[in-house]
């Protein structure tokens, strides 16, 4: 209903300027600088209008304008804007002046409204699609790590194939999705986590982003701010991320441009460091038959090796020697090979560009890896005079295969490598399985996998075909006057199989799933802009518009236990079965508007206000408001405009502003409570329940936020020195947050609007070119956002809100009032007031260390991001390289804590010859004590050491060489005489070393999903070092 | 002109913003309501439980405490007196989500239909049955405000004091029986365990009034006399045809299986005790009850017990045995299906309590042996319930009898020793039985780095999750309580 009555506008609105259409022209001309070199890039724009194009290779363009009135207007970065006629000319030719000051940048704002970056009163950063595509990885949008003050992104140890956690200016919901909004050739896309791991284990099944094909990507911008993202509505309250994909030029003839790579991931073993001297054995001894080295299972707490013939597991004496890191063992190189072709094509009305992808990769864990073909078309034609259309259309094909297992240890073949005992060789355990396919089990504990079984037999696989297509058309119907409309479609299918074989020693019988599951966002807009000099000197801007916003889900569930024929891996074949369907829809409409005005081009000032209405708080007979009304206001004045400033000040601006979103939660009917019947009956009779775990709230409203912002820009010397600098805070309040119940509630949970939180942060972004000759230069900007976040209210007695908690059990992510977002709270030391150690003395003398209360000890997201980055350039030559860090924050080891119990650590080394020296305070009688704790007693001291969280809760901070690339452009005189137009090759590393880290063994950015418990390590995948090759060719 | 025309077209745009998302809204998936009687079955089966809290409270912990089962398996906690919270926690976990929140919601919906008496009557029990185990295992839980976040909104309960939730559920056995009549209630079928039969409802809620009532033994005696003297006068179970028990099948979905079933079919650590092998020795049940793990034999030769509190190199030291496949585990072939039938109270166990009644206050007619000759051939006789490979021969139970009759100096260790072993995989019942009265004699483990002290645990412990997510209802409970540990005595076990 409501998109009809969109086209229908639409259609009154062609109706209401038929007979309005004047005489257009056609003006061509090339753009050269003074030196007469041609200028490439230079935006072509008739005055007063969005009708614009650019300049190509050779410097030439071609527009059509309005009459022969127009005016065009040239600009481009680092070069002074320059104004022409066309009366009486179908060509303009153009010589541009170089200017220090560097007015005139565009940059892709709202709804993909191209604004002069000064023209902004808030936080914008564009970041160029090649510093995305220079250095691939599967997930594009982890390139811009390091890269964008205040986007601190988080790379996880999911596997090359896993999501990633974006956040811009801090968390803004306590328990809803706090990932921004991404705008792709201006329709928002789904970036749904399609399965995580979590506290007892599972697997990442990949984000909506991670789709995109990097090679496809012209621009990104990051609109941080409300301000900026005021007019794509709720949605954008965690800030928007516009991608704009590579469009063709209207430059006749061909063009076609090779892009490949190669890049090869190895486990990097140097950030574990396990002691390899003590082998697997009890109580210093090793085990005495196969049955106790089997009971035995990942203790290592043997007597020192000393190459014995010791027996193993499988009943086979080995030597009792180091068998070498079984990571290098376990784990293969991965590769990830991309490759796309991309063909460019234009008339004078039309322009098309076409890409083919492929992508391939497998995965550092055996038997493991995805594969993304994407097709992209975008086109952009003049259907006629003032009419233009877009139309833009991707279709995704990925094929994901067993994504490895993270955390709990069911089926995660990374904990049983990273914790085998350094005697045991895990290729003694290839095959995983037996002959009749049951798991050769290494341990008593059936829950610790054969590595080899959880690669090999154990599967999982994915499909997911997607398309994104979105169609705009826009009409001009004043040269001040337009209409546009916009209708996107995000739609994918997503089947997965996920099979527990059977034979796996803890699902004797396994058991398998088969989900497939459909998404659908269709998001269309309706718009009138104008664009108006009002005097001289004053102008204004102003759009008024409509949105829709629908989102359907779909997830149909086959599943069941129990295969009946061994090995045939089918639902037919499971003895018990079980089948649901869950189904989800919801909407949102707005209406907005925008209103600029713009003085002597350098005071601008922007309204914008937007009402949203969200179906998710509707329900009928409800009283409380669905809908919230919200607004912004930003300024921006050019003070080097209008002051006397001292001579090296090229550049002054001051910008402000206030923004404020509302939003009605991520989830539909969290209203009223429901009911279900469920399974399939019992003996004939059917089983019913409450429907869910979450208690509903009948009077949900929607949630607020409101962010202020102050920023500066500056630009020194011949703008070889710049600095941009932001200022913000942002509060969340009537958050709906998923409180934590007490388990005794008989619910996990509550919706209610109690939440409220606060960000205060800086964010800088000094960039420079310290040196700028003919042949060499050197390009080099740092940037910070320091970003403190506040919990400031939780539930009406302020309990906390618990999050997840780690397989260890002994701490939880929890909001608490007062602290930052994400505390992480668990079992502290037991101290006396002195802070002495509290021990209990066993029977055996073995001092046991009390477990003490859940404290606060330490925060999960780390405050502070840096990045540096610098490109070289020697003649045709350059060489770019990245070094960022995160600090301020804290992460919660379970490597280490079970390092300490199995005995790998390498702090359980101290006594195991001669005793460990234990001093505290006995919990019985309350007075010191000192005792030595026998070698064989050691495991039963760490054992119950492991348990205590504080022991392995530390500074996640660290400073990364995170990227670096050498890249050679062949001279253009080498290709003159042939048909290729450019060469370049790079050679491209990531995640090379660590300058500097905290946390010992493990890698401080391994978390195991991308949820906003943010914090804990469990046995993801181990993290690696990626290195390739990647070749550029254009025809 | 046209401007206007504009604007007026984006106000009618505007007055249909959120046409039809009231309607959107409303789950198309789940109804707003369904028949009490489908909640009555799912609330039956979630009573039996899940594989989650039958592995871990009811086997690994309470099983093993309680030296019907052992193993050298690090993590079955409960034979070494460790501390593994979450299985601690795990009835916690699971039965107020499902069970709990089912009859709570139950009670109201009966009322607001104004569903018969004899319906609630039966709910009530229910709800009884499911708190009581709740209780004896934890002690002090929340009862009067629990599982009702929807119904009025509380999401915090309050701990309610052990003494206060017996008293309470005394009354509602009481109230409850006194509203049962005859015929069948308005459950019919649904009713898994009785098929709606009023007669074996009332029955039941005696013969759980005789249980609870004899729980009061330590604390307060004369309570204890006046309970059990009014539920043997109500009436209470009078054969095995009124054993409650829910019989569960091997599929399709886990809620359809026995907890216990699905537990042993994932878990191959458990062996039979030898606390317990050594008790059957000369008894029909034996070989019903255990085989040879290596080869499933059920010659009474071929079935050794397991020591409790060993881990492998421990077991190796005491007994020079290697192969834990050599010793006997829970007969796969007849007691541990996913089809099993899952004892909620049999009428052994309540003969065995009549015995105790008789001897301690002459009550039941005042014949201990009477009701002890009873119990035991109630509960060789009810295994047949697992099937026919489980059926005792008459014979056999009166030569069992005749080599070990009643002991009337012993009378009281030797009935509740035979209620230990006619409890066996009700292991919470077994473990409150015996915290109760202290019989069967066990002696502790003593596995290094217990938790105990080497003493057998007197309780489970709270959920983890409360500590942040009900505090102060937690501390105050710590406060009443005492430490949240397992050797902290509930209130019936001072």
């Amino acid at each position: 209903m409501q998109r009809k009555t969109h086209y229908l506008l639409l259609f009154v609105l062609f109706l209401l300027t038929t007979g309005m259409v004047a005489q257009s022209k056609t003006v061509t001309g090339t753009v050269t600088d003074e030196s007469g070199m041609p200028l490439l890039g230079v935006n072509v724009l008739e005055k007063g209008t969005s009708n614009g194009t650019s300049t190509d290779f050779d410097g030439k363009y071609t527009i059509t304008v309005a009459d022969e009135s127009s005016v065009l207007e040239f600009t481009s970065i680092g070069y002074t804007l320059k104004t022409s006629f066309v009366t009486g000319k179908t060509t303009v030719n153009v010589t541009m002046a170089e200017d220090a000051e560097q007015l005139g940048e565009v940059v892709v704002t709202a709804l993909g409204i191209k604004k002069e970056a000064k023209a902004l009163g808030y936080s914008l950063t564009e970041v160029g699609g090649d510093e995305l595509s220079n250095v691939k990885q599967v997930s594009a949008i982890n390139s811009l790590q390091g890269k964008v003050a205040g986007v601190n992104i988080t790379q996880n140890s999911t596997g090359a194939a896993g999501s990633s956690r974006v956040i811009i200016r801090g968390n803004s919901t306590l328990t809803g999705n706090n990932q921004p909004l991404y705008v792709v050739d201006g329709i928002p896309i789904g970036n749904d986590n399609n399965g995580s791991s979590g506290t007892y284990g599972g697997s990442d099944g990949g984000d909506g982003i991670s789709s995109i094909n990097p090679d496809d990507i012209a621009t990104v911008s990051v609109l941080k701010g409300g301000a900026a993202a005021a007019l794509y509505g709720s949605r954008a309250g965690n800030g928007v991320i516009i991608i704009t994909t590579k469009n063709g030029s209207q430059k006749k003839g061909l063009g076609v441009e090779i892009s490949s790579s190669v890049t090869f991931d190895e486990v990097d073993t140097s950030l574990t460091d396990f002691q390899t001297t003590y082998g697997q054995g009890t109580r210093g001894r090793v085990p005495s038959n196969q049955s106790e080295a089997f009971d035995l299972g990942l203790s290592s707490w043997g007597p020192k090796l000393d190459g014995s013939s010791v027996v193993q597991w499988d009943g086979v004496e080995r030597p009792y020697s180091y068998a070498g890191d079984n990571r290098e063992h376990f784990y293969r190189t991965g590769t990830t090979f991309i490759n796309t072709i991309a063909i460019t094509s234009g008339s004078e009305n039309m322009s098309y560009r076409l890409s083919v992808s492929d992508l391939d990769n497998e995965d550092i864990v055996p038997n493991s890896g995805i594969n993304r073909k994407s097709f992209s078309l975008n086109t952009s034609a003049v259907l006629a005079d003032k009419l233009t259309s877009q139309v833009n259309v991707k279709y995704i094909v990925e094929n994901a295969t067993n994504r490895p297992r993270l955390s709990d240890a069911p089926g995660n073949a990374n904990y049983s490598v990273a914790l085998l005992s350094p005697n045991i060789d895990v290729r003694d355990m290839n095959p995983g399985a037996n002959p009749d396919g049951s798991e050769r089990g290494y341990s008593a504990n059936i829950y610790s996998q054969n590595p080899y079984y959880a690669a090999y037999n154990f599967s999982n696989e994915d499909s997911k075909n997607r398309i994104i297509a979105s169609t705009s058309l826009r009409y001009e119907i004043l040269d001040w006057l337009y209409a546009s409309t916009r209708v996107g479609v995000d739609h994918y299918t997503r089947k997965a199989t996920n099979v527990e074989p059977w034979g796996t020693a803890y699902k004797v019988l396994g058991g398998m799933t088969e989900t497939e599951g459909r998404y659908t966002q269709i998001d269309a807009d309706v718009m009138l802009g104008v664009n108006k000099a009002i005097t001289d000197k004053f102008t204004i801007d102003g759009l008024l518009g409509a949105n829709s916003n629908h989102i359907k889900t779909e997830n149909l569930y086959l599943g069941g236990d129990n295969f009946v024929v061994p090995g045939f891996e089918d639902i037919s074949n499971l003895r018990d079965q079980s089948r649901s369907r869950d189904y989800q829809e919801r909407k949102i409409s707005g209406i907005y508007g925008s209103l600029g005005f713009a003085y002597d081009k350098w005071a601008y000032l922007t309204f914008t206000g937007r009402n949203d209405w969200f179906s998710t708080l509707s329900y009928p007979g409800k009283t409380t408001p669905n809908n919230e009304f919200y607004f912004s206001v930003n300024s921006s004045i050019i003070l080097s405009d209008v002051l006397e400033l001292p001579s090296f000040i090229d550049f002054l601006k001051i910008r402000g502003g206030y923004s404020g979103v509302a939003g009605g939660g991520d989830s539909a009917y969290q209203l009223s409570p429901t009911y279900q019947i469920f399974g399939q009956g019992h003996q004939g009779q059917t089983l019913g329940r409450i429907n869910g775990s979450s208690v509903p709230n009948a009077d949900l409203v929607p949630w607020e936020k409101d962010e202020t912002e102050i920023g500066l820009d500056l630009r020194l010397f011949g703008s070889r020195l710049s600095l941009d600098v932001a200022y913000y805070q942002n509060e969340t309040t009537k958050d709906i947050v998923n409180i934590s119940t007490s388990v005794f509630s008989g619910y996990d949970s509550a919706t209610a609007n109690i939440g409220s939180l606060e960000n205060k942060g800086i964010e800088f972004l000094i960039s420079g070119t310290p040196i700028k000759t003919e042949d060499f230069s050197w390009n080099t900007s740092f940037n910070g956002a320091y970003n403190k976040s506040e919990v400031t209210a939780t539930n009406d007695d302020g309990n906390p809100i618990s999050l997840d908690e780690p397989r260890t059990q002994n701490a939880r992510i929890t909001h608490i009032v007062g602290e930052p977002y994400g505390s992480i709270v668990g079992v502290s030391y037991n101290r006396d007031d002195t802070g002495n150690i509290i021990y209990d003395i066993d029977s055996d003398g073995v001092p046991i260390a009390q477990e003490g209360e859940r404290k606060i000890l330490g925060e999960g997201v780390p405050p502070l991001t840096l990045g540096w980055s610098n490109t070289f350039r020697y003649k045709d030559f350059n060489l770019g390289f990245l070094i960022d860090g995160k600090f301020g924050g804290q992460i919660l080891s379970g490597t280490n804590a079970l390092g300490y119990s199995t005995g790998l650590h390498k702090t359980t080394l101290e006594g195991r010859e001669n005793g460990l020296e234990v001093s505290g305070i006995d919990g019985d009688t309350a007075l010191p004590f000192t005792t030595t704790v026998a070698p064989e007693d050691l495991q039963t001291y760490y054992g119950r050491v492991s348990r205590i969280a504080e022991e392995f809760v530390e500074d996640s901070d660290y400073i990364k060489f995170r990227e670096l690339s050498i890249g050679y452009t062949l001279p253009e005189a080498m290709l003159e005489k042939t048909f290729i137009n450019s060469v370049s090759v790079s050679l491209i590393a990531r995640n090379l070393f660590y300058i500097s880290r905290s946390i010992d063994n493990v890698d401080p950015e391994s978390t195991y999903n991308v949820g906003n418990s943010q914090g804990l390590e469990y046995f993801g995948v181990p993290s690696t070092r990626n290195y390739g090759f990647s070749l550029n060719v254009k025809f | 002109m046209r401007k206007i025309l504009f604007i007026l077209s984006f106000v009618l745009v505007l007055g249909a913003c959120d046409k039809g998302f009231e309607e959107l809204n409303v789950n198309p998936t789940a109804p707003n309501q369904v028949p009490v009687t489908t909640k009555f079955s799912a609330a039956q089966l979630y009573t039996s439980g899940e594989r989650y809290e039958n592995w871990r409270a009811n086997l690994i912990y309470s099983s093993t405490m309680m030296q019907h089962l052992s193993t050298t398996a690090g993590y079955w906690s409960g034979d070494k007196y460790t501390w593994n919270k979450g299985y601690a926690s795990s009835m916690i976990d699971r039965i107020y989500g499902n069970a709990i929140k089912t009859v709570e919601d139950m009670l109201v919906q009966l009322d607001e239909e104004e569903q018969p008496e004899e319906m609630k009557a039966i709910t009530r029990i229910m709800r009884v049955f499911i708190y009581h185990r709740l209780t004896d295992l934890y002690g002090d839980v929340p009862y009067s405000e629990a599982g009702k976040a929807v119904i009025t909104g509380n999401l915090t309960p309050k701990y309610d004091k052990q003494s206060d939730i017996y008293a309470d559920m005394l009354k509602e056995l009481e109230e409850s029986v006194a509203a049962l009549g005859s015929g069948t209630s308005g459950f019919g079928d649904a009713d898994l365990m009785f098929q709606g039969d009023q007669a074996k409802w009332k029955r039941f809620g005696n013969s759980m009034m005789l249980r609870l009532g004899l729980r009061l033994i330590k604390v307060d005696a004369s309570a204890s006399e006046a309970w059990v003297t009014k539920a043997i006068t109500g009436g209470v179970m009078e054969s095995n045809a009124d054993i409650a028990y829910i019989q569960h099948t091997v599929g399709p979905e886990g809620i359809n299986k026995n907890g216990n079933g699905e537990a042993f079919s994932a878990d191959s650590n458990p062996r039979m005790s030898k606390t317990f092998v050594d008790f059957l020795q000369d008894d029909p049940r034996l070989p019903i009850l255990a085989a040879r793990r290596s080869d499933g034999s059920t010659a009474i030769a071929d079935l050794k017990g397991l020591p409790n509190g060993l881990d492998s190199q421990l077991l190796e030291e005491a007994t020079g045995e290697l192969d834990t496949d050599l010793y006997a585990e829970p007969n796969r072939s007849i007691i541990t299906g996913e089809g099993a039938p899952m004892f909620y109270q049999t009428y052994a166990e309540v003969e065995f309590m009549l015995a105790e009644a008789a001897e301690r206050w002459g009550l039941a007619g005042g014949d201990a042996e009477v009701h002890y000759n009873a119990g035991v051939r109630a509960a060789m006789k009810m295994l047949s319930i697992y099937g026919d490979d489980a059926i005792i021969a008459d014979a056999d139970i009166d030569t069992y009898l005749t080599n070990n009759p009643f002991d009337a100096a012993n009378a009281i260790e030797q009935i509740n020793t035979q209620y230990w072993a006619a409890t066996f995989l009700n292991e919470y019942e077994a473990f409150a039985n015996w915290r109760r009265v202290g019989f069967p004699n066990l002696t502790p483990t003593n596995y290094p780095g217990n938790e105990t002290g080497g003493t057998i645990p007197r309780r489970l412990t709270y959920a983890t999750s409360e500590q942040s997510n009900n505090p102060e209802n937690y501390a105050a409970a710590i406060a009443s309580q005492g430490p949240d540990v397992l050797t902290t005595r509930v209130w019936w076990d001072k």
